[in-house]
C-alpha cells in the first residue's frame, strides 16, 4: 500500500523573484524515478513542506507538457512559506503528490479563451495558459485579464509579455495603484471590460484570485453573457493531507483537494449556502 | 449462523490466551472510575491486574474505540536532516467488547479511509482484526442512548466476528463470520456448543434490550428532512449561542476523522504527527492569508449536523451518525444529535 503521506526531496535548480513577497521556485525530484513517476495534470496542485517546519498545498504553475522539473510560485505568507523563502538555489524541499481534479483541456479545444486572474490567483491558472500556448492551433481567441494591487505585485512579468506577443493572444493588466511609468490600465479587474471587449460565444473563463475579486467578475461575467458551466474556477481552503482525509478543506460533501480544486460556477452553486462560496 | 457458548468465569483464561496472539483491547475500569478501551498486558502480575478489571457489563466507555485505529496522536514518520523514515503499526488486533454502535462507528471510519486514496496509517493498523461485539442489555448512557431509532443497536446483526448476548452466567456466542469461526475453534474448551433453543432464548434478550433503551427519535424522518436541504439557520444560531466550542463532541464521535498534521521537531530531528482536529474550532478553516470561509459560529455548527446527517448520507447512503449519544452525554451545555433530530422532525424547541 503506498504511503501517500510520505513527501520525497526535491532541490531547487532555480528561483525567480516575481513581486516582493512571491518567488518562483523550479524543483527536481533528487529520485530520479519519482520524478519520472509525478504526472500531473494543468490545475493540480503538490503538498510541499519543510521537514520541521511543516506542510502545505501549492498550485502546481509549471506545464505538464514542459517536462523535467515542476514549479510553484509561493508567496511568503504564514510560517512555512516564510521559511521557504530564505532558500536558496541548491537547497532541498519536500514533495508529494500530484493532487486534485484539473482544468479541462480537450473540451475546450476550439474555445476562446478567457483567463481572468487577481495577484497571486495567476500562478494556478499558468499551467493551462502555458499548455494552451504550446499548443495554440488548437484553441480560438485568448486573452488573459490580470489585476494586481501594485505594478511590483504582477507575478510572470517576462511571461506576461511574451504571451502578448502570440498572435491571436491579448494580455491586459491593471493595477489599483500605478507607479510612475506604468503603461497599463490603473482599477481593478473588472475595470478591463471597459478596455476590451468579453464576449461569451464558443467561450469558457478561467478564474483565479481573492475572494472579493472573484465575486465582482463572475458578475461582469453574468453580465457578457457567460453561463455558469463555461465559468471554470479553482477554489482555495485551508488543507492538510490533500487527499480527502483530513477534512479542512470540506465543502458539503465535496472535498476542495479530490473533487477539486476545478469547479465550474454551476458545480459551486450547487455548495451549501452558508458556506460563502461566491 | 453458527451459535457457541462461553461462560463468563471463563472470559477471563480466554483473554489471558488470546494476548498471546493478538494485541488485546477491552473495556478496563480506571482507578479513576472510568471504563476504558484498553490494551492489555501481555503476561505476569500486570496482566492479571488488568484481567482483574475487565468490565463487560453495560458501562459506557467515555473514549470511542476509534482511537485504536486512529490514535488522537499519532506518528506518520520520523525524520533526521533529509532522511525520512516510514513508521506504520500493523499488529494483529483482538477488540473484545465492542458495543454495537461503536461496530457501526469503525465500519464507518474503514469506509472512509479506504476511498478515493488509502489512508495507509488507519488501514495498517486495522487490517488483521477479530472484532468481538457484546451488546447492551441496558445502555450504558440511559439519557444519550438512542441506538434503536438509528437501528445500530443494542444488538447488530452483522459488522463483527463474534457477538455476545449476556445470558445470565454465561454469554450466547453468535459466530459471524470465518474469522470469528477460526477463533472460537482455536479455544474448543472455553467456547462450548449450546445445547437447547438458543436463539430463541437470544431473540428474547435482545427484543427485551431494545425495550431499554428510552430515547427514540424519528432517524429515518431526520436524514429524509435533511436530504431535502432545509433552511435551519435559526437552529444552528440558537445552537451556536449555546454551544462552548470545546470539541468534546467531535473527539468523542466515533465517526469523526478530521485531523491536524504538525512537525515536532529540535533542530533537524523530528517526527511529523497527526492528531484529531475539529471542525467546530474557528481556526480550522482559516487560511495563511487569514481569509476565512466558516468564521461566524452558526455556519460551523451547521457543519457538523450537516455533515452526520446529510452529506455521509448523500455520499455513502449510510448515516454518519452511529446514535452512540457520546456528543449528548460529553456536552456541557446539553447538545446533542439527537436532541437536533428531535427539534427538526417535531418543530418543537428542544435545546
Amino acid at each position: 500500500m503506498k504511503n501517500e503521506y510520505i513527501p520525497y526531496k526535491a532541490v531547487i535548480s532555480s528561483i525567480q523573484k516575481e513581486s516582493f513577497d512571491t518567488n518562483t521556485y523550479k524543483v527536481v525530484f533528487d529520485d530520479e524515478k519519482i520524478g519520472n513517476s509525478f504526472d500531473y495534470k494543468q490545475g493540480q496542485f503538490a503538498e510541499i513542506s519543510l521537514l520541521g517546519i511543516g506542510e502545505a498545498p501549492i498550485s502546481i504553475t509549471s506545464t505538464p507538457s514542459r517536462k523535467g522539473f515542476l514549479e510553484f510560485s509561493i508567496r511568503a505568507a504564514g510560517n512555512l512559506t516564510d521559511k521557504i523563502h530564505e532558500l536558496k538555489v541548491g537547497d532541498s524541499l519536500f514533495v508529494r503528490g500530484p493532487y486534485g481534479n484539473s482544468f479541462p483541456y480537450d473540451e475546450i479545444k476550439g474555445k476562446n479563451l478567457y483567463f481572468i486572474a487577481g495577484g497571486i490567483g495567476l500562478p494556478p491558472l499558468r499551467s493551462l495558459i502555458n499548455m494552451v500556448m504550446d499548443n495554440r492551433k488548437d484553441f480560438g481567441h485568448v486573452k488573459i485579464l490580470y489585476g494586481a494591487k501594485t505594478p511590483d505585485e504582477v507575478c510572470f512579468k517576462g511571461e506576461l509579455a511574451e504571451w502578448k506577443k502570440v498572435p491571436d493572444s491579448e494580455v491586459w493588466i491593471t493595477v489599483d495603484k500605478p507607479c510612475d511609468g506604468w503603461g497599463c490600465s490603473v482599477g481593478v479587474v473588472t475595470e478591463l471590460w471597459k478596455e476590451t471587449e468579453v464576449h461569451s460565444e464558443n467561450a469558457v473563463a478561467f478564474v483565479c484570485g481573492p475572494p472579493i475579486m472573484i465575486k465582482f467578475v463572475l458578475m461582469e461575467l453574468e453580465k457578457s453573457g457567460f453561463k455558469d458551466r463555461d465559468i471554470v474556477m479553482t477554489l482555495e481552503r485551508y488543507m492538510k493531507c490533500g487527499v480527502g482525509k483530513c477534512g479542512h478543506c470540506n465543502i458539503g460533501e465535496k472535498f476542495v483537494c479530490i473533487d477539486g480544486p476545478v469547479f465550474t460556477r454551476h458545480e459551486v452553486k450547487a455548495m451549501p449556502r452558508q458556506e460563502n462560496v461566491f | 449462523m453458527i451459535i457457541k457458548k462461553i461462560s463468563k468465569s471463563d472470559i477471563g483464561e480466554l483473554l489471558r490466551q488470546s494476548v498471546e496472539k493478538w494485541e488485546t483491547y477491552v473495556p478496563v475500569d480506571t482507578d479513576q472510575g472510568d471504563t476504558l478501551f484498553t490494551l492489555l498486558p501481555k503476561e505476569g502480575s500486570e496482566l492479571e491486574n488488568a484481567l482483574e478489571k475487565v468490565n463487560l457489563k453495560d458501562e459506557w466507555t467515555v473514549i470511542s474505540p476509534k482511537d485504536i485505529f486512529f490514535p488522537q496522536l499519532e506518528t506518520m514518520f520520523s525524520f533526521e536532516k533529509d532522511n525520512i523514515k516510514e513508521e506504520v503499526e500493523s499488529s494483529k488486533k483482538l477488540i473484545f467488547g465492542l458495543k454495537p454502535c461503536d461496530v457501526k462507528g469503525i465500519l464507518f471510519a474503514d469506509a472512509f479511509f479506504k476511498r478515493n486514496l488509502d489512508d495507509k496509517y488507519y488501514l495498517s493498523r486495522a487490517e488483521d482484526r477479530v472484532i468481538v461485539a457484546i451488546g447492551c442489555l441496558q445502555p450504558p448512557r440511559p439519557e444519550a442512548c438512542f441506538c434503536t431509532s438509528a437501528k445500530t443497536g443494542p444488538f447488530i446483526e452483522e459488522g463483527f466476528d463474534l457477538q455476545l448476548v449476556d445470558a445470565g452466567d454465561e454469554y450466547i456466542v453468535e459466530v459471524a463470520s470465518d474469522k470469528g469461526r477460526e477463533f472460537v475453534d482455536l479455544y474448543p474448551e472455553l467456547f462450548k456448543d449450546a445445547e437447547g433453543d438458543v436463539s430463541r432464548s437470544a431473540r428474547k434478550i435482545k427484543s427485551d434490550a431494545a425495550d431499554a433503551v428510552k430515547v427514540e427519535v424519528d432517524f429515518e424522518k431526520a436524514l429524509a428532512i435533511m436530504k431535502g436541504d432545509p433552511d435551519l439557520k435559526e437552529n444552528y444560531e440558537r445552537i451556536s449561542e449555546r454551544c462552548l466550542y470545546c470539541g468534546a463532541c467531535v473527539y468523542a464521535c466515533p465517526t469523526c476523522t478530521c485531523f491536524n498534521v504538525f512537525d515536532d521537531n529540535k533542530q533537524d530531528k523530528g517526527i511529523r504527527k497527526r492528531n484529531w482536529d475539529a471542525c467546530i474550532f474557528e481556526g480550522y478553516t482559516r487560511e495563511a492569508s487569514q481569509h476565512n470561509p466558516r468564521k461566524e459560529k452558526s455556519v460551523r455548527a451547521a457543519r457538523r449536523y450537516e455533515h452526520k446527517l446529510k452529506y455521509d448520507y448523500k455520499v455513502n447512503d449510510v448515516s454518519g451518525c452511529v446514535a452512540c449519544g457520546r456528543c449528548l452525554a460529553s456536552c456541557p451545555v446539553n447538545i446533542g444529535i439527537s436532541k437536533f433530530i428531535e427539534e427538526i422532525t417535531t418543530n418543537k424547541r428542544i435545546m
